[in-house]
Parts: C-alpha cells; sequence; structure tokens
C-alpha cells in the first residue's frame, strides 16, 4: 500500500512540475475571470467618448447612456447613431450610416427609426404639425431627452415641462385621461415582476401588458384629449385580459400554498404521534 | 377471501417468513441512535425522486427549443405538475444533504472498518452518482442559471493537459454548452445512472443485510477485535426488536423528511428559484453572477484558489480517492472518533474547511 501511495505521490509531483505553465482555456474560460457581468464587446464609441482626448461637453454622453433606459435594454450608440463600434476607423463614418448629432428637424424621424407608432401619432399631433411648418415646437429631446433617456412615464406631462410652451389646462385634462389606464398598467406591472418572483413564467402575460402599453404610449403623443377619451374603453378591455390571467396565477400561488400547507400539516402530525411512540417505554 | 389471497401469497414467496426475518425477530442493538436511519432516510428520497421524475418525465422535452417552455406548462399547465416539480428540486438537495450526512455519521462511528469496507465504498460511489444526477438535472429546465452553471462545472476538466479539452467536448458534444449536452445530459440522467445506482443501492443492501447492522456506534466489538478470516453475520440477540424500536425511528427521520421537504415548498416555494432559473438559457449573455449547485461550491471554489491548475485537480482527484478507500488506509483498529484525538482533528478540520470553500464560492 504504501509503495502504490508513494508512486502516486511521485506521479502527482512530477506531473504538476512538468505541467505547471498549463493555462490556456482553463485560465481564460474558468479561473482568472470571474463568471460574472457579461465581458463587454470593444465599443469605441464609449473608448473615445470617455477618454482624455474628448471635449468636455462630449465627455459626459457614455455616462449619461449607461445610466438609460436604452442601455438596460441593450440599445447603443450605433443602434441610434450608426457606424461600426468595433472599427475605430469605420466608427463615425457616413458610408456605415453615421449620424452625429442631428439638427432638430431631423430628431422625430431620427427617434422614429425605432419608435414607428408615436413618431405616426407625433406627426399628426398639433406638437408635430407646429414644428413642420415652423421648425419650431417640442420633439422628442424636448420630454424625454437626449442620452439619459428614461423609461416613458405619465409624469413627463407636467406644468413645469408644459408651461414653457403654453398653459397646462389643456394637458393636465389628458393626463387625467390617461392616469387611471396608466395606473393599471403600473400595477399590473409590479404583479408580474412579484409573480416572477415566486417562479411564475408570465411570459405571455408580460409581452401582453408590454403590447398594450406601447400602443396606449403612442397615444400619448397624439395630444388629442378626445381620442384618448375613446380609446380608453379600448385599452380597459384589453388590460382586464390580462389581469384576469394575472389574478388566477395569484389565485392558484394561494390555492398551492394551502395545499402543500395541509400535507406539510399531516406530517407535522405523523411526526408528533410517532415521536411520542418513540418515547413510550417497550417491553 | 383476504384469507385465500394470503394463502396463495404465502405458498408462493413466503410472506410470513419474510415478515418474520426482516420484521418481528430481527434484532438491533441497544444503544443504535437516530442516526442509524439516515440510510432509509435516503432510501426514502430517492424513492420520492423515482417517483417524481417519472410524473416530469411524461410531460418534459428533452430539446433546446421546447425544454424550458416544457418546464414552464408543467409548473403551471399540469394539474398538480408544480407539486412532481417542487417535490423533485426540493428533493434533490435534501437527498444530496441527507447522503452527506449520512456518509459523515458511518464516518463519525467507525462504521466503515472491516468488514463494511466494500459497503463504504458503494456508499461513495452512489454519492458520486447522486451528484452526477444533481448536476445532470440541473441542466434540464434550460434556464440561464442552469446553462451557465453547466457551462462553469463542464469546464472543469479542461485542466487536464492532453485529454481535458477531449473531456469537456465529449461531455458538452461540442465547444460549448447545446442542445446536444441537454440531449446527452438527459440520457444521463434517466437512463445512464438510474441502473448503476440501482445495482450500487442492491449491492449496498445486500452487504448490510449479509454483515448485519453495525452495533458499535461507539467502543469496539468482538468482531472487530479477532483477525477477520471468516464470515460471521452481526447479530444482536440481546438487542431491540427491529418492529417497533428501530423502525419507530426510521419513521420518524422520514417524516422528518417530508416535514422539511413541504416547509420549504410551502413557506420558500422560490428558494431553489432564483431569477435567472427564470428565464430561457441565453448562450449569449452571461447572467450577473452565476456559479455552480451549492454541494460543488467547494470543490470550485479551491480550484479557483489553487494557481497550478494541474495540481488542482490533481489534489481534487487524489482527496476524492482517499475518501473512497479511506477504509483500506485507515488501519487503527479503534473505532471511537473520540478516543483518535489525530482523526478527530482531521475531520473538524476538514469540515470547517468545507464550509468556508462553501460559503466563500456562494459570494
Amino acid at each position: 500500500m504504501k509503495r502504490i501511495v508513494l508512486v502516486l505521490l511521485m506521479l502527482f509531483i512530477t506531473g504538476s512540475v512538468v505541467f505547471g505553465d498549463y493555462r490556456e482555456e482553463f485560465e481564460k474560460g474558468f479561473l482568472t475571470k470571474t463568471w460574472s457581468g457579461e465581458q463587454p464587446a470593444e465599443n469605441f464609441c464609449i473608448e473615445c467618448h470617455s477618454s482624455d482626448r474628448m471635449k468636455p461637453e462630449l465627455l459626459t454622453i457614455a455616462e449619461e447612456w449607461k445610466a438609460s433606459w436604452h442601455a438596460q435594454h441593450k440599445i447603443a450608440c450605433h443602434d441610434c447613431h450608426g457606424g461600426d463600434p468595433k472599427d475605430a476607423s469605420l466608427a463615425m463614418s457616413p458610408h456605415r450610416g453615421f449620424v452625429g448629432k442631428p439638427t432638430p428637424a431631423e430628431v422625430p424621424d431620427f427617434c422614429g427609426k425605432c419608435h414607428l407608432g408615436i413618431v405616426k401619432q407625433y406627426w399628426d399631433s398639433g406638437h408635430g404639425k407646429a414644428f413642420r411648418a415652423s421648425g419650431k415646437g417640442p420633439h422628442c429631446i424636448t420630454c424625454h431627452g437626449s442620452h439619459n433617456t428614461q423609461k416613458a412615464h405619465i409624469d413627463i406631462i407636467n406644468e413645469q415641462l408644459c408651461s414653457k410652451c403654453h398653459s397646462y389646462d389643456r394637458a393636465r385634462t389628458m393626463k387625467q385621461a390617461l392616469f387611471l389606464t396608466e395606473k393599471k398598467i403600473t400595477e399590473l406591472e409590479a404583479d408580474l415582476d412579484r409573480l416572477k418572483s415566486e417562479g411564475v413564467f408570465v411570459d405571455d402575460e408580460t409581452k401582453n401588458l408590454f403590447s398594450v402599453q406601447a400602443e396606449f404610449r403612442t397615444l400619448f403623443h397624439s395630444i388629442d384629449v378626445d381620442l384618448i377619451k375613446n380609446r380608453t374603453d379600448d385599452f380597459s378591455a384589453k388590460i382586464s385580459v390580462v389581469d384576469g390571467s394575472i389574478k388566477n396565477y395569484f389565485k392558484e400561488l394561494q390555492y398551492r400554498r394551502n395545499f402543500s400547507a395541509f400535507i406539510l400539516l399531516i406530517f407535522a402530525g405523523l411526526g408528533t404521534t410517532l415521536y411520542l411512540f418513540t418515547k413510550t417505554p417497550k417491553e | 377471501m383476504m384469507n385465500k389471497m394470503k394463502n396463495w401469497l404465502e405458498v408462493r414467496i413466503g410472506l410470513d417468513e419474510l415478515v418474520t426475518t426482516f420484521v418481528t425477530e430481527q434484532r438491533v442493538s441497544k444503544n443504535i441512535n437516530i442516526f442509524n436511519t439516515l440510510g432509509t432516510v435516503a432510501f426514502v428520497g430517492y424513492m420520492i425522486q423515482v417517483i417524481s421524475g417519472i410524473a416530469l418525465v411524461m410531460y418534459y422535452i428533452p430539446h433546446a427549443d421546447h425544454a424550458f417552455r416544457s418546464v414552464q406548462d408543467i409548473m403551471t399547465k399540469v394539474p398538480y405538475g408544480w407539486l412532481f416539480r417542487q417535490m423533485h428540486v426540493v428533493g434533490s438537495n435534501l437527498l444530496i444533504a441527507a447522503v452527506l450526512l449520512h456518509l459523515a455519521t458511518i464516518f463519525l462511528m467507525g462504521n466503515y472498518k472491516r468488514p463494511r469496507e466494500l459497503t463504504w465504498v458503494g456508499g461513495v460511489l452512489m454519492l458520486i452518482i447522486t451528484l452526477a444526477f444533481g448536476l445532470s438535472g440541473y441542466l434540464l429546465p434550460w434556464t440561464q442559471l442552469s446553462y451557465w452553471a453547466t457551462t462553469v462545472v463542464t469546464s472543469v476538466p479542461t485542466a487536464f493537459p492532453v485529454i481535458g479539452d477531449f473531456l469537456t467536448r465529449l461531455l458538452r458534444g461540442g465547444d460549448y454548452v447545446s442542445g446536444i449536452t441537454l440531449s446527452r445530459f438527459f440520457a444521463l440522467h434517466v437512463s445512464i445512472l438510474p441502473p448503476l445506482f440501482l445495482i450500487l443501492m442492491v449491492i449496498h443492501i445486500a452487504l448490510i443485510r449479509r454483515i448485519g447492522l453495525s452495533g458499535t456506534p461507539f467502543g469496539r466489538s468482538d468482531d472487530e477485535k479477532r483477525p477477520l478470516t471468516t464470515y460471521k453475520k452481526k447479530t444482536h440477540p440481546d438487542g431491540y426488536p427491529y418492529y417497533p424500536y428501530l423502525f419507530q425511528k426510521q419513521a420518524l427521520m422520514v417524516v422528518g423528511y417530508f416535514i422539511v421537504m413541504f416547509a420549504i415548498i410551502t413557506f420558500a416555494p422560490s428558494f431553489y428559484f432564483p431569477e435567472e432559473a427564470t428565464v430561457p438559457a441565453d448562450p449569449l449573455k452571461t447572467p450577473e453572477s452565476i456559479r455552480p449547485e451549492w454541494y460543488l461550491l467547494a470543490p470550485y471554489q479551491m480550484l479557483k484558489l489553487i494557481p497550478n491548475k494541474f495540481l488542482g485537480i490533481s489534489l481534487l482527484i487524489i482527496l476524492m480517492g482517499v475518501f473512497i478507500f479511506w477504509p483500506f488506509l485507515d488501519k487503527q483498529k479503534e473505532k471511537n472518533i473520540f478516543q483518535r484525538p489525530v482523526l478527530r482533528s482531521v475531520f473538524i478540520v476538514i469540515i470547517i474547511t468545507l464550509l468556508i470553500l462553501t460559503w466563500w464560492g456562494k459570494r
């Protein structure tokens, strides 16, 4: 036995010495890097906009974007501005569709590349028509900002912002018309998060609610109070379908909890009885 | 009618004799304790896994495009599918804990010593197969958690020079964890590991039946004092009858196992389902925090800490070898660990080290 142990030990020490520099895939993939966080792809936009060479007024862009709703959903610089972020020489190439800073007149269609429904509502709205006619008036950036764009919320409609151009009365009426539906959507989002945290798969409901929400948000941009009031019932009906489904999940979770608690009680009773039996003197 | 049936069975299988031999006339040592019931607890734990596993496999689809959805359907659409899945998931973790505890107590009580060396080796091999069950089953829901945990664990063999990459490719069926890995792990989980495990379990139980239940939780018995040259079954003529004495203890521990299981299912249903476990696998997106299952955290952390990878993996294999063949290496006749200060200290150091490594790996 001692000989076997000795031979194994020698083999082990020799192996460790011989393969002492063995690295390759193992280090690359497993040990030297932590298995946490996405490995960031090389991005020359971020690199330049964070470097000392950049003009001070453009230095904050990368940080603003990182804190944005776009960044959270992996919408990167080139998705809006074009160019090739992986190649420094083509990062700002017009041949790769690069547009640095769009002019105010270009802004709605710049954002509208992705937000198709919204840009249509906007151009048909009073805001859009005024902007098209005079080149003045609110566009996307006026309300949503540019790089630090946050998740759209009904409170973007507020007196401080709207009164920059006109009185708040009409906007207030519109906000009131939107309020209940928006509140319900926010509540359902919170409910879906709770269900997810309890391990319930609510992908279909999440998609449905997102779709209703996206459609509803396009309506914000019409700034047409009558249209909003007329369509509120449609949205309520759609939301109630999702709501019903969520309520059923909660009912089901409660049933599961009660059911497993019932089984737990049976076993607890059985356990107590058995414990008393084991304490009963034998023979 | 009942008597007729009983008689029919008696003629063919000797029911009365079975009951007499295994229940009423069998006697166990008077100093037997609840730790001697852990083997039975583990056995019941396996049965729960088998029954719940059969229920799950009826609805599960082992394909990368459908696996996640089929598991979600089991959780939401299949009647009581959630219960079977919860029992399977919670049960797998409890089972590994029970088996580890069983081995630790056998070690502490010195019950691996002759003539029970092979019972120990079989037990450790069963533990390894149980861990393989855990590892292969972990991938099947095809979630972000299962995908990346499997990626981490299947990276380990790459530490081997020359054959390391081959081993990893063999496990994964390619360079990365993919649909092929899922098929391989499914086959491993439901058709390769179960028969292997069953064979080992039959041998394990047959050896226990043949050699007899150890009656020496502490101290040395006559059997261990003499050189072992002839077979002699361990009996306890002065002991308590198996039924109800040990049977009640076993039943109590099994019920305790169920109580823990249903307490987790009732009060912490998402305990084993963190956020990543509810998101389908995405090979292009590494989650924020990913690590292997809790029972693999200690070796995982050990490998991370040792700078020489070959040394790390070799050390792991040597430790595993020492663990499996420990009864052949431990030549001391004393069974009572309290009379063996060196072994006792080593045991405590190992347990503390394992706990620290697990905690460290979890961070």
